[in-house]
């Protein structure tokens, strides 16, 4: 008889933090490329064709950031353990609450004081977004995935209802939307590309302020200890109901700035339904994380490859060869294959006789 | 029943076990850990019939060893032969299903199950159709030979520390071991109940069966074991028998010459500890445990500045959750607990911790450390006040307790986990030492360490208490540990503190009385 067992490693794979992410895009874009090979007889070449030309096309570089700085939220939280499901909602009440101080608040006609206020208010709304889950996680013992995944219907449909009724614009030649934001508001753009100024330098910044956090603050190394030993970190003398609340109400914080942002940069309204108008930064933001490996210098790289993926989802998707699953496909694909080549980092198989 | 204890029977069987096959055989086993070689080319032969006790300071080798032993690690090199033919024991299942099976020092057991259940869930082998009846009346037959009691029917919420490692061992029993390895699980007993469990080893011996009893408790060892093996840094350095065994010899194999005489050295006592402030007072103190019975049944004591107070009791007598309520773990239901002079019931760590309160815990891995994290992580953890964490300085003061202690790691940057059990303890009461100072409150502070180890944390908490005039709070399984580190002894028992001693006046058997009455 041969058995095929499965082993804990005692030492962990070498390179594993580079090799994981590598192999997993990899082979996710190689199971993608079979099934649409399979589904909709799309050349496997054409198809690589595509994919190169997506990772050289200046429109990635937007979405690259984009997802950065979600990618920045949701290090935070899952870092310390706790799963942030909720970028998309955090994201979307803090585009609310820069919507409404673009149209409806006198702020939004001083230069750049208006810019500045929406994205910290931007920060406020997500991370008070966050923060209720939080509460709920420490203080009742709510699980905050459920919580946080629910929560961001709730924000789509609170901006839709604004939307519906009353913040429904003027001048919207019978679309159901918001009037655009003034123009003094609008981010400045990088030259031949599709990204923004405003939007670089927040990466940079929040970024830097990251990694100084994890790396050099007692908070940091709470966070860290939070996410592999709670108990140890109660013993200790720490109030780990405020290290829940904290770590929600800061990814919540990056996650509504980008909302912000992007519609400051990318939208200059609000059209309804809101979740349709988005790509669901929140949810791929996720990919994002996982694949840098929870490592704040790696981000760039991994939002970089899934926005190219998402580009490549959405040239086939334009050429009619299929409809937005394809982009799913593509994210669904490298999430799977991540979380095997995750598991084959720490067991291996032995065969036993 | 005596027969089985006679000398007669025993002193020859290591000669004889030559001739004999040996139930499993270790050869050439190494094992690398990152930056660790933590088995070096190590061979053993575990005979029937005997009891080998297997010493070794902390982080020689001996746990790596019985996990090899018990399917939880596989070697890098060499190979396990079980029954004369070589073997890749891949986990605790298969290792169960050869015939070896571990005994833990604390019992695996669910609470809320009767002992019976307890034991059926492991007995795959019984099969759905299992006699409960049968296994029933050999667990009677097995608890009452050795004259320990123990309903099979009731509990094992309800039961003592005792009766819960006799019913590890009985489980072992009935899953048909042949090797028994027997890890610390007897340490902490009191003496007259390990007579009793040394008894149903001899008697497992007896038919045929091997005991490998690893221990840092040496004059035991020499008093039961058969042959003693020695392992230091890796290296298998002596197996030798009994009768040509002697304390000094295996102490030198053990830790090396220079160190042996340190174990000699009396402790200093603070003088006229009467007059000195009482840092803690805790005063009728009722804990429960989920809502249900009280555990902790109204204690009142104190620690005065410069005080050893130890608390000594078998284990599972309320000590934890009194532990955890003076710390500010668990909320009592009744009573009230002061550290120095201010009013701590129940308002958790982040105060008592303000109050400079060191914490050594019973379960290091839960409240001691994170072991995910680097040396100097936990150590930055608790040391750094500010928000800034200098690393340059926490890395300065971790490579000074690494030295102080003896921590034997690479540097302070290794995450805890690689570190043996011993070194993390280590690790973790350098810390608590260097940050309390108030009270020190030590739950069992030496139980995973050798004698040379021990000795040290013994002295620097006497120095601690001695030099700088903190209060300690010392409670331990170990009674040769209370006896010699406290200045006044109490004795727990159901939850109840049952007698108070001065460390001058005291007798050990009225202790040991005490805590089984």
């Amino acid at each position: 008889m041969v058995y095929l067992v499965v082993l804990r490693r005692t030492k962990p794979l070498p390179y594993a933090s580079i090799l994981v992410p590598v192999i997993s895009i990899l082979l996710g874009v190689l199971l993608s490329s079979i099934i649409l090979y399979l589904l909709a007889s799309i050349p496997p070449l054409a198809l690589f064709n595509l994919i190169v030309r997506s990772f050289t096309s200046p429109t990635v570089l937007k979405d690259t950031l984009i997802l950065t700085l979600i990618g920045l939220s949701l290090v935070i939280a899952f870092k310390a353990s706790i799963w942030n499901i909720g970028a998309e909602g955090q994201f979307h009440m803090g585009m609310l609450v820069a919507t409404w101080i673009a149209l409806f608040t006198p702020i939004a006609s001083i230069p750049v004081l208006a810019k500045i206020t929406c994205i910290l208010a931007g920060a406020v709304a997500g991370a008070l977004w966050a923060i209720l889950a939080g509460v709920l996680r420490a203080y009742v013992g709510l699980d905050e995935v459920p919580v946080t995944l629910m929560l961001n219907y709730v924000a789509y449909y609170v901006l839709d209802v604004l939307v519906y009724g009353p913040w429904r614009g003027r001048f919207t030649y019978g679309y159901i939307r918001t009037d655009e934001i003034p123009e003094n508001l609008w981010l400045t753009l990088i030259p031949g590309t599709t990204a923004h100024v405003e939007v670089l330098a927040t990466v940079l910044i929040v970024g830097l302020a990251i990694w100084f956090m994890f790396k050099y603050t007692v908070v940091g190394l709470r966070l860290r200890i939070l996410g592999s030993n709670p108990e140890f970190l109660r013993a200790s003398g720490v109030n780990v109901k405020h290290m829940v609340v904290l770590a929600l109400g800061l990814s919540g914080a990056i996650a509504g700035i980008v909302g912000a942002l992007y519609l400051l940069g990318d939208t200059h309204r609000v059209s309804y339904p809101v979740e349709a108008q988005t790509a669901g930064y929140g949810y791929l933001g996720i990919l994002v994380a996982w694949l840098s490996m929870l490592d704040v210098r790696g981000l760039p790289l991994a939002a970089y490859v899934v926005s190219s993926l998402r580009v490549t989802g959405i040239t086939i998707q334009i050429a009619g060869l299929g409809g937005t699953a394809i982009v799913f496909l593509f994210m669904g694909s490298v999430l799977l294959t991540y979380t095997i080549a995750k598991v084959f980092s720490e067991y291996t198989i032995v065969i036993r006789r | 029943m005596s027969a089985f204890l006679s000398n007669k029977v025993f002193s020859n069987i290591s000669k004889f076990s030559r001739e004999v096959k040996p139930l499993v055989s270790l050869r050439g086993i190494t094992k690398k850990f990152p930056g660790v070689v933590a088995l070096d080319n190590v061979s053993l032969d575990i005979y029937p019939g005997e009891i080998l006790a297997l010493l070794g300071e902390n982080g020689a080798g001996k746990s790596t060893l019985v996990k090899i032993l018990y399917g939880l690690y596989t070697p890098d090199k060499g190979e396990v032969i079980v029954y004369g033919e070589k073997t890749k024991i891949l986990s605790p299942r298969h290792a169960v299903s050869k015939g070896i099976v571990l005994v833990p020092q604390t019992p695996h057991l669910i609470d809320s199950l009767s002992v019976l259940e307890n034991l059926i869930i492991g007995l795959r082998e019984y099969g759905v159709f299992a006699r409960v009846d049968l296994i029933e009346d050999r667990v009677r037959e097995i608890a009452s030979s050795i004259g320990i009691e123990l309903d099979p029917r009731k509990p094992v919420a309800t039961l003592s520390y005792t009766q819960k490692q006799l019913v590890s061992i009985i489980r072992a029993l009935l899953l048909k071991a042949r090797v028994l390895l027997v890890d610390e699980a007897t340490t902490l007993l009191p003496s007259r109940e390990k007579e009793k469990f040394y008894t149903l080893f001899r008697r497992f011996t007896e038919g045929g069966g091997s005991v490998v009893l690893i221990t840092h408790k040496v004059v035991e060892a020499l008093r039961v074991a058969d042959r003693i093996a020695v392992l230091k840094s890796g290296r298998l350095v002596g197996v030798i028998d009994r009768d040509r065994a002697r304390v000094e010899d295996v102490r030198k194999l053990m830790f090396g010459k220079t160190v042996t005489n340190n174990l000699q050295v009396r402790l200093k006592k603070t003088e006229h500890i009467d007059g000195g402030e009482r840092v803690l007072e805790v005063m009728g103190l009722w804990v429960s445990r989920w809502f249900g019975d009280y555990v902790v049944r109204g204690v009142s004591l104190s620690v005065r500045r410069g005080e050893v107070v130890g608390i000594a009791g078998i284990a599972g007598n309320g000590q934890e959750e009194l532990v955890q309520a003076i710390v500010g773990l668990v909320k009592p239901v009744r009573g009230s607990i002061r550290l120095l002079g201010v009013d701590v019931t129940g308002k958790g760590v982040e105060l008592t911790r303000k109050l400079g309160l060191g914490y050594i815990p019973d379960i290091p891995m839960r409240y001691g450390v994170s072991i995910d994290n680097t040396i100097e992580e936990n150590i930055a953890a608790l040391l750094v006040k500010g928000k800034i964490i200098k690393w340059k300085r926490v890395n300065e003061f971790t490579s000074k307790l690494i030295r102080e202690y003896d921590v034997k790691a690479p540097h302070p940057r290794i995450p805890v986990k690689v570190l043996s059990g011993g070194n993390l303890m280590k690790v973790l009461v350098s810390r608590e030492l260097a940050i309390a100072r108030s009270l020190l409150v030590a739950h069992n502070p030496t139980r995973a360490l050798d004698e040379v180890s021990a000795r040290l944390v013994r002295r620097m908490i006497r120095e601690k208490a001695v030099g700088e005039g903190i209060g300690v709070l010392l409670v331990s399984e170990d009674l040769d540990e209370v006896l010699e580190l406290s200045d006044r002894i109490l004795v727990i028992n159901s939850g109840r503190i049952v007698g108070v001693f001065d460390a001058n006046r005291v007798e050990r058997e009225r202790i040991e009385e005490l805590m089984v009455a």
